[in-house]
């Protein structure tokens, strides 16, 4: 797809990357893509979760290896195998997670890796003197009110930032990129963080900003690149107030047909979430769920998803609030207690938190219900391995025996070990954190399939996802998550992609 | 080698991979046992006297008790701990146990008295490793220390004496002309190899080694079991003590010095993993005598016990080495 050919507010050409493409595993993550930035330009990178954005400012970066396509830098091709190449061109980037020596000083983590050295008789050593020097006036600089010899684990997460900034732009940056800088910042930090790229822009440099976060991109970005499933879908100016565009270019894609048909007749209420809050993931978080329903939670990264299922789950204590199960408040303080209540989650991470997996297939399957494989209090393995090949059978799971380490099973397979596990458990009212996350599409069916046939039978389900055709193919209702809070429930029937996204990035207020 | 970063989309991926255990797997898993065989062979041709009834005996005895701590120390390790206290623990429980019978207690309830002895340990370091959340090998380090320190008090450093000569029957015994000690191995084998196949303790063992975040979501009270297995470790350690003490009929403080090591290195070379999630009571039982032959090979040949060390922290290291080899292709 052509990308909208940029307006020339722009000036002369400081990095041009063109026709990238990039593949993990025969996955196709960039596809043609394309990004222009001026010198001396803030530059807007968005898209959804998945759009490739941050693997292609980190090809950029010298981090990953594009597989085809070219770099221009300034009219040349300089070669990008590594991080110490793009720092030579003077290219630095900001991750999202922040990469500071915790235990080191504001100065020293500035000077990391390029110390200054003393003279004369103790020729070699550090120059401390100069170290706390040098960074004071960097720090000056900007204006941040920073004491350079405060150890930065005692620095908030924003505090932290601008130490990554000013050890940025002291060996000389022309190109700053920054991968979501703002998921966990407040309003007022947003700005000074504004104010500082903007003065980074007046010291030459140019800045490439990674963000889904609609205000804040009007707010400092000349011009913005949209990336859509791996595509440079339009290029521009930044608008600063109608978004409808970027946004319509950030989802438009027609809704394949391939999600299962449900009848849906919602039952009573079985979970209830009232007031829901832990600092400072998320806060106030009210809602229900209903049996035969499906109910998804949308919501861009760092929106809080993952940890209100979390929290209702016991894995994170909440600071208050209240759950509710068929009516009656329920204490959860750990996973124990949320599955003694009928509770499932099938967690974000499958291969951190809900596999073993250098354990063979059967015994990942009834971990969760071991009792029910137990004899006159020992493990009948006859049992065991009956369960665990009707539920492979039943989820048709593709290995070689039930003993195979599911370590060695394929992604959609590992998936539906997990899912197995809970089943084996006969829960009612089931959570799941981007189910089909890393998924071939066949497997995906089946996971679809499976959780259709948990609601008519009777469950609850909640569903985080990130890809808006999978909430929209899915669920009964939408709850969109920004920045910690539910700002908008929709109906899944009466809304669209661009809805969804509208909420998810801009929240409550912004939409007349 | 790059990992596919979150934002990576969900598409088509390469259908499942299959395993086929190659021949390096199955060399490396029979690699034990038949180390066992090939160092057996080989002692028996170089030296006259290993073939002897009197000769295999002792090798049995003295293995014996490392192998029953060894049993303990495979629950410990396929949960992902370690316990480095064992050899104090064996002292103390070994002392405790001399003391009652010296009070006059029968053997029976000596013996159980040191087994509780070592179990009370055991409960020591499941709680600061649980509830204090120190490391498991800090943890044991200190009550390695500590547990040796409270023997040296309550003997003021002597040895206990004058004990029933039939306490000797343990150690030295036999029944129907099998060694006391191989017995109460065969016995404590199958109990813990029927423990991890076959209960939950041993089943939610593998679990937590393999992954302990995983198990405590699945409901697993992992505390719960860590306390257990801890339990457990010491239990048998108390007994293997009594066994030690009953081969000299005194009570040595001083017992068991450095025995944390030969314990470990047999559970590593039986096959069990540092990180955890595997470990076998066979395995386990081929690594310790392993090192039992080349204990008794190197003084039938008159190698230098102090050779003999370099040997054994040879072993190790190679050992843990060949584990981390394995453990990398695994994951690749």
């Amino acid at each position: 797809m052509n990308p909208t050919p940029a307006t020339s507010q722009a000036g002369p050409l400081l990095v041009e990357m063109r026709d990238i493409d990039k593949s993990y595993g025969g996955v196709p993550v960039l596809k043609a893509a394309h990004l222009g930035v001026a010198q001396g330009e803030i530059h807007g990178l968005i898209g959804e979760n998945g759009a490739g954005k941050s693997t292609l400012v980190k090809i950029l970066d010298g981090e990953v290896q594009r597989d085809a396509g070219e770099v221009t830098w300034l009219g040349e091709r300089p070669s990008l195998q590594s991080r110490a190449d793009a720092a030579r061109l003077g290219i630095t980037m900001i991750h999202q997670e922040l990469n500071l020596a915790p235990h080191l000083t504001v100065a020293e983590n500035i000077s990391l890796g390029y110390e200054p050295r003393l003279r004369g008789r103790l020729a070699g050593t550090i120059d401390r003197r100069r170290e706390v020097a040098e960074a004071r006036a960097s720090l000056d600089r900007f204006g941040f009110d920073l004491d350079p010899r405060t150890p930065v684990r005692r620095l908030t997460p924003a505090k932290r930032q601008l130490v990554e900034i000013a050890r940025a732009v002291v060996r000389a940056t022309r190109l700053v990129i920054m991968d979501e800088p703002t998921s966990s910042l407040s309003a007022r930090e947003v700005e000074e963080l504004s104010r500082v790229v903007r003065q980074l822009q007046a010291g030459g440099a140019a800045v490439i900003f990674v963000s889904h976060r609609m205000e804040e991109l009007a707010q400092i970005c000349d011009r913005v690149t949209v990336l859509r499933d791996g595509e440079t879908v339009h290029e521009g100016p930044m608008p600063r107030r109608d978004f409808a565009e970027l946004i319509h270019a950030m989802v438009g894609r027609e809704l394949r047909d391939f999600y299962p048909p449900r009848s849906c007749r919602p039952g009573e209420v079985v979970l209830r979430v009232e007031g829901l809050t832990r600092q400072p993931h998320f806060e106030d978080a009210t809602f229900q769920v209903r049996r035969g329903e499906i109910v998804g939670l949308a919501g861009l990264i760092g929106a809080g998803r993952t940890e209100v299922v979390e929290t209702i789950f016991g894995g994170a204590t909440a600071d208050h609030g209240r759950i509710l199960i068929d009516g009656e408040p329920v204490a959860i303080g750990s996973p124990r207690d949320a599955i003694r209540h009928g509770l499932a989650l099938l967690t974000e991470d499958r291969k951190r938190t809900g596999l073993a997996l250098g354990l063979p297939v059967a015994h990942n399957i009834t971990l969760a219900n071991l009792g029910a494989t137990m004899r006159r209090g020992c493990l009948d393995l006859g049992k065991e391995e009956t369960m665990a090949r009707d539920l492979m059978q039943r989820l048709r799971i593709r290995a070689r025996s039930t003993r195979q380490r599911v370590g060695r099973l394929s992604g959609g397979n590992q998936q539906k070990v997990v899912l197995a596990k809970w089943l084996s458990r006969q829960a009612s009212i089931f959570m799941f954190d981007e189910p089909t996350r890393g998924i071939d599409v066949g497997a995906k069916t089946e996971i679809y399939r499976e959780m259709n046939a948990l609601a008519e039978s009777g469950a609850a389900i909640l569903m985080v996802s990130s890809e808006l055709p999978e909430i929209l193919g899915m669920t009964d209702r939408i709850l969109v998550m920004r920045a910690g809070r539910i700002v908008k429930e929709l109906v899944t029937a009466r809304t669209t992609q661009e809805e969804i996204i509208r909420y998810a990035t801009l929240g409550e207020k912004e939409n007349a | 080698m790059e990992t596919i970063p979150s934002d990576a989309p969900l598409t088509r991926a390469p259908a499942v991979t299959v395993e086929r255990p190659s021949l390096r797997d199955w060399i490396e898993r029979v690699l034990p046992y038949a180390s066992v065989v090939v160092l057996f062979i080989a002692l028996s041709i170089l030296s006259p006297y290993f073939l002897t009834l009197q000769n295999l005996s002792s090798v049995c005895r003295q293995t014996a008790v490392i192998t029953i701590i060894g049993l303990g120390m495979t629950l410990v390790m396929i949960s992902g701990g370690i316990d480095i206290s064992v050899g104090s623990v064996m002292a103390f429980a070994g002392i405790c146990g001399t003391m009652l019978l010296q009070a006059g207690w029968h053997l029976g309830p000596a013996l159980a008295g040191a087994v509780v002895a070592g179990a009370a340990w055991g409960l020591v370091n499941a709680l600061i490793i649980t509830v204090l959340k120190v490391n498991p090998f800090i943890a044991t380090l200190g009550t390695m220390g500590a547990a040796r320190g409270v023997t040296l008090v309550i003997t003021n450093g002597m040895p206990v004496v004058n004990l029933p000569a039939s306490f000797g029957k343990l150690g030295d015994g036999n029944i129907l002309r099998v060694p006391v000690p191989l017995v109460i191995l065969v016995l404590l084998a199958l109990l813990t190899g029927f423990i991890l196949k076959y209960t939950r303790m041993g089943r939610y063992s593998y679990v937590i080694g393999s992954n302990a975040e995983a198990a405590r979501y699945a409901g697993v009270p992992v505390r719960r079991y860590l306390i257990a297995i801890y339990v457990f470790c010491g239990a048998l350690t108390g007994l293997a003590g009594m066994i030690e003490a009953s081969r000299l009929v005194t009570g040595q403080p001083t017992a068991g010095t450095g025995y944390e090591l030969s314990v470990i290195a047999a559970v590593v070379i039986g096959g069990a993993s540092l990180s955890g999630g595997e470990g076998t009571v066979a395995g386990t039982i081929a690594g310790a005598f392993l090192m039992g032959l080349i204990s008794n090979g190197s003084n039938l040949l008159g190698v230098s016990p102090f050779w003999q060390q370099v040997l054994i922290g040879t072993i190790i290291v190679l050992a843990v080495a060949v584990d981390e080899l394995r453990k990398r292709r695994r994951t690749s």
